[in-house]
């Protein structure tokens, strides 16, 4: 294979790797806060494009439709956590489960009602032709991907760093007994986990409609890569999310190289069961003891 | 005692229902209701095991529409292209989901909840994947087509009535048999491993095999009423198989009721139903019926919802309840 | 021949050495104690000799059975039962089927036997005779049919004691059965202590109640940060000046000495 090639793939899978890092990113949040995994977060994604098509087809210039569309996805996410989820707080996690799934299912189906089954698009944020980087052909597009993906991951970062709300997220990462001992609410911080994550999730999927499309269903596969994305990184770290969005992502363009493109959607699940059922923790996770 | 008249009372229950199944052909031979009650007998045997597996060990499987999937395909397969008799082609599927089910639990089985529940929709995913793609033998995204009728010792079941009866005596069956193992030693081991798996370690349970064990009988009975569903209707496509239909049996036994059998069963013939509710009750207007097929993935969803918030035993709660004003052992 | 023999018996966390060494026998038919000061070790040695945690080095044998590192159900399987400092009952069950489900143990019927229903019924009425005589040999039988969440503490404590009873063991080790119980409660225990070590089972208890340890136990174990400091009867154990120094060492870090 020549240079340029190996490039155009490596890059292809960069791409789909800062989306898959961006979903990771959600999970891990969630996850970070309350300890559960979010059945839902794919939907978010989903949402992210639905709702950016639909607020620029009522004429909204795009990049206010998609504002609007990131910031009704988070408020959803905030109104799904409040209502179905906090009362179970202290319940079998199996349950929280249960609801995130019951949730996923509404929304996709909601979507589905709302905004009709077909394939939906969004027009370049900034036209033009693609840019030849070091001999491979990357769409603009893809650069507002990578863009909007490092502006994120910096957000995050001085939220987790520099604010009091961050603090007190990372608080209740490592036990909510002991953050509400500090004075955390912690209730208030696993209601607006469950915001960032769902805008997370709602700009990439924003970002990434000129490229894919999207359309009601677009949520069930990248949810899945993406949890598998945070796991291979290891759930929990926002940082340790990202790498592994973007080693799935290269991981998945390389096996469409060199194996086949048939089967490309499998190796995200292969990767995922593989490292269940080795190595729980990730990459980069410490291995909890868990007691039988 | 009242432990003994609930036995007798789930035999009677059985009982009652084989007439009612028996009744159905005798009052109508409409190929439309006989078909949609051959899909409600289907996943009667699908969310028997799962309620088993879910509802009593308190082990989820986002997957279990693949274990379908693989006795449908297998099943097919080994009739269509191998020429097995039927019933060697039956027990082929069966067995093939039953072996799936087991190696994926061996591994998968240590995780805990939603660890669990995401390797088994993982699996699922892959499933899905190898039944899209491998062509030769699954047809691809196309679905495969003119699958034999069911035929035992030369007597072939090509009509609808013939069909129907088969499919819901080995749905009865089942019921039974997985209410006789929820009544003995293997069931109470279950719930003990559900409730607190150190007490039920300490009580001597093997919970690693138990739990295996249950895994692959409940995958087992997927992949049978797969190669039931596969002969009945026959054709299948990859779609059927998927992860929406997954959680479909999920949302099935959450609504039943984890922690009984009768509910999930119920909840399974009526959400089965729902869709076709215009088979049962011939006046429905079309855009009713419209509604619900639109609507049924929501109505799932937000049932779901609601029953976990709201009425965490679902419908077997209520029959619970019903039936003795106590709480306590988890019965039929 | 001592029933349960403990030899070596060391557990490492990290830097931390839970349990260093510890070696001891029990004899059928006693009743012996194992106490020592917060932090000795005791319950890790506990989950270390009934498999719920693996030893670093050392070995278990009981009555001739090398166990060491098994995994919990085969060493109750092999007739070594045991009870937890936080019970673990199956709290939407019944006492009775709590109970019952200990003595499903020695009863056969695996799924196809269920599922078919061969000759189950006759070994079903003896689990469930067999779990009632144990709700009474305890003393907790007007809770039979009461839900085990629902019990006040001390039952649910001489419920969990029935339930590993249920498993016909010869040896049931009691992770501070007296935790949380007041004095007539406690009375009650010690009077079913005696019924069950009449009845058969040799008894081995962890304990920080001393009233109870002086009173029931034949021998004494004592462990300090690990180590097994002093091992005898009672009286001896009372004047020897390394278990006081461990307990003074205690209090005094309390109270400041």
């Amino acid at each position: 294979m020549e240079a340029a090639e190996f490039i155009q793939y490596v890059i292809a899978g960069l791409k789909s790797g800062s989306i898959y890092a961006l979903v990771a990113l959600g999970f891990s949040v969630v996850y970070a806060s309350t300890g559960i995994i979010n059945f839902a977060q794919g939907e978010f994604f989903m949402l992210g494009g639905v709702l950016s098509v639909w607020f620029y087809s009522l004429g909204l210039p795009l990049p206010v439709a998609g504002i609007a569309a990131v910031v009704a996805t988070a408020g959803l996410g905030i109104v799904f956590e409040r209502f179905a989820l906090r009362r179970q707080r202290s319940a079998n996690p199996l349950v929280l489960v249960i609801i995130t799934i019951g949730g996923s299912m509404v929304m996709k189906s909601l979507a589905r009602h709302l905004f009709g089954p077909d394939e939906l698009s969004l027009p370049e944020f900034t036209p033009g032709p693609s840019i030849d980087i070091v001999g491979a052909a990357v769409e603009r597009q893809a650069l507002w991907v990578w863009g909007l993906t490092v502006v994120a991951v910096l957000a995050l970062w001085w939220l987790y760093r520099k604010t009091r709300l961050g603090h007190a997220m990372r608080a209740c990462s490592i036990s909510h007994d002991a953050a509400r001992l500090m004075g955390v609410d912690t209730a208030r911080v696993v209601m607006i986990s469950f915001g960032i994550a769902a805008a997370l999730g709602a700009l990439g999927g924003f970002a990434v409609t000129p490229l894919t499309q999207t359309s009601w269903d677009a949520g069930a596969v990248i949810g899945v890569k993406g949890f598998a994305a945070a796991i291979l990184g290891g759930l929990g770290n926002p940082l340790a999310a990202v790498i592994g969005g973007l080693v799935l992502g290269l991981l998945e363009s390389l096996s469409v190289a060199f194996i086949s493109s048939a089967y490309k959607d499998a190796i995200s699940l292969l990767v995922l069961l593989i490292v269940l059922f080795v190595r729980p923790q990730g990459l980069f996770g410490s291995k909890r003891r868990e007691k039988v | 005692m009242t432990r003994l008249k609930s036995g007798v009372m789930s035999y009677v229950a059985i009982t009652i229902a084989a007439v009612l199944v028996a009744a159905v052909p005798l009052l109508s031979a409409d190929r439309y209701i006989l078909k949609v009650l051959v899909y409600v007998g289907v996943n009667v045997i699908v969310i028997a095991g799962l309620a088993l597996l879910f509802g009593h060990a308190g082990q989820i499987s986002m997957g279990h529409a693949a274990f379908v999937g693989i006795g449908a395909y297998t099943s097919a397969y080994c009739v269509g292209q191998v020429h097995l008799p039927w019933l060697v082609g039956v027990a082929v599927g069966t067995a093939l989901a039953a072996a799936g089910g087991f190696v994926l639990a061996m591994p998968a089985l240590r995780l805990r909840g939603h660890y669990l529940a995401m390797a088994t929709l993982g699996f699922s995913e892959i499933m899905y994947v190898v039944f899209r793609e491998a062509r030769g033998i699954t047809g691809g995204s196309d679905g495969l087509g003119g699958i034999a009728y069911p035929e035992v010792a030369g007597f072939s079941f090509d009509t609808p009535v013939a069909v129907y009866l088969l499919v819901w005596g080995v749905a009865l069956l089942t019921v039974l048999l997985v209410m006789n193992i929820l009544r003995s030693r293997p069931g109470r081991a279950m719930r003990a491993l559900h409730a607190t798996e150190n007490g039920a370690l300490a009580c001597g349970i093997d919970t690693a095999g138990l739990k295996i064990r249950t895994f692959a009988l409940s995958a087992g009975l997927a992949g049978l009423a797969g190669a039931l569903y596969a002969h009945s209707v026959g054709f299948i496509s990859p779609g059927t198989f998927g992860l929406d239909q997954s959680v479909i049996y999920v949302a099935t036994v959450v609504v039943g009721g984890a922690g009984s059998l009768a509910g999930p069963v119920l909840a399974a013939v009526a959400l089965t139903l729902l869709p076709y509710a215009d088979a049962l009750i011939p006046g429905l207007s079309r855009e009713t019926v419209a509604v619900l097929q639109n609507w049924e993935t929501d109505i799932y969803g937000i049932a779901m919802i609601a029953v976990v918030v709201l009425a965490p035993a679902g419908i077997g709660g209520l029959l619970k309840r019903l039936r003795s004003g106590r709480a306590g052992e988890a019965h039929v | 021949m001592s029933l349960l023999a403990v030899r070596g018996l060391t557990k490492r966390f990290g830097g931390l050495t839970a349990v260093d060494g510890v070696s001891f026998d029990v004899h059928e038919g006693s009743i012996k104690a194992v106490i020592g000061p917060n932090g000795a070790g005791k319950s890790t040695l506990f989950n270390l000799i009934t498999g719920f945690d693996r030893p670093d080095a050392g070995s278990v044998r009981f009555d001739d059975h090398e166990i060491t590192g098994r995994r919990p159900d085969a060493v109750v399987r092999v007739g070594l039962a045991r009870t937890f400092q936080n019970t673990e009952l199956f709290e939407d069950l019944s006492a009775l089927d709590n109970v019952r489900i200990g003595a499903d143990l020695r009863v056969p019927g695996g799924f196809v036997r269920s599922a078919l229903r061969i000759s189950l019924s006759v070994s079903e009425v003896d689990a469930t005779e067999r779990a009632r005589y144990l709700l009474r040999l305890v003393g907790v039988e007007e809770f039979t049919d009461s839900r085990a969440g629902d019990m006040p503490h001390g039952t649910r404590r001489l419920l969990e004691i029935a339930r590993a009873l249920g498993t016909d063991p010869r040896l049931l080790l009691l992770d501070e059965p007296a935790a949380g119980l007041n004095g007539a409660e406690t009375q009650t225990l010690i009077e079913a202590l005696y019924r069950i070590r009449d009845a058969g089972v040799t008894l081995v208890v962890v304990e920080h109640d001393m009233g109870l340890v002086m009173e029931v136990a034949e021998e004494i174990v004592v462990l300090d940060r690990g180590s097994k400091i002093a091992e005898g009867p009672p009286l001896l154990i009372q004047k020897d000046a390394k278990v006081i120094e461990a307990y003074l060492g205690e209090e005094c870090a309390d109270v400041g000495c």
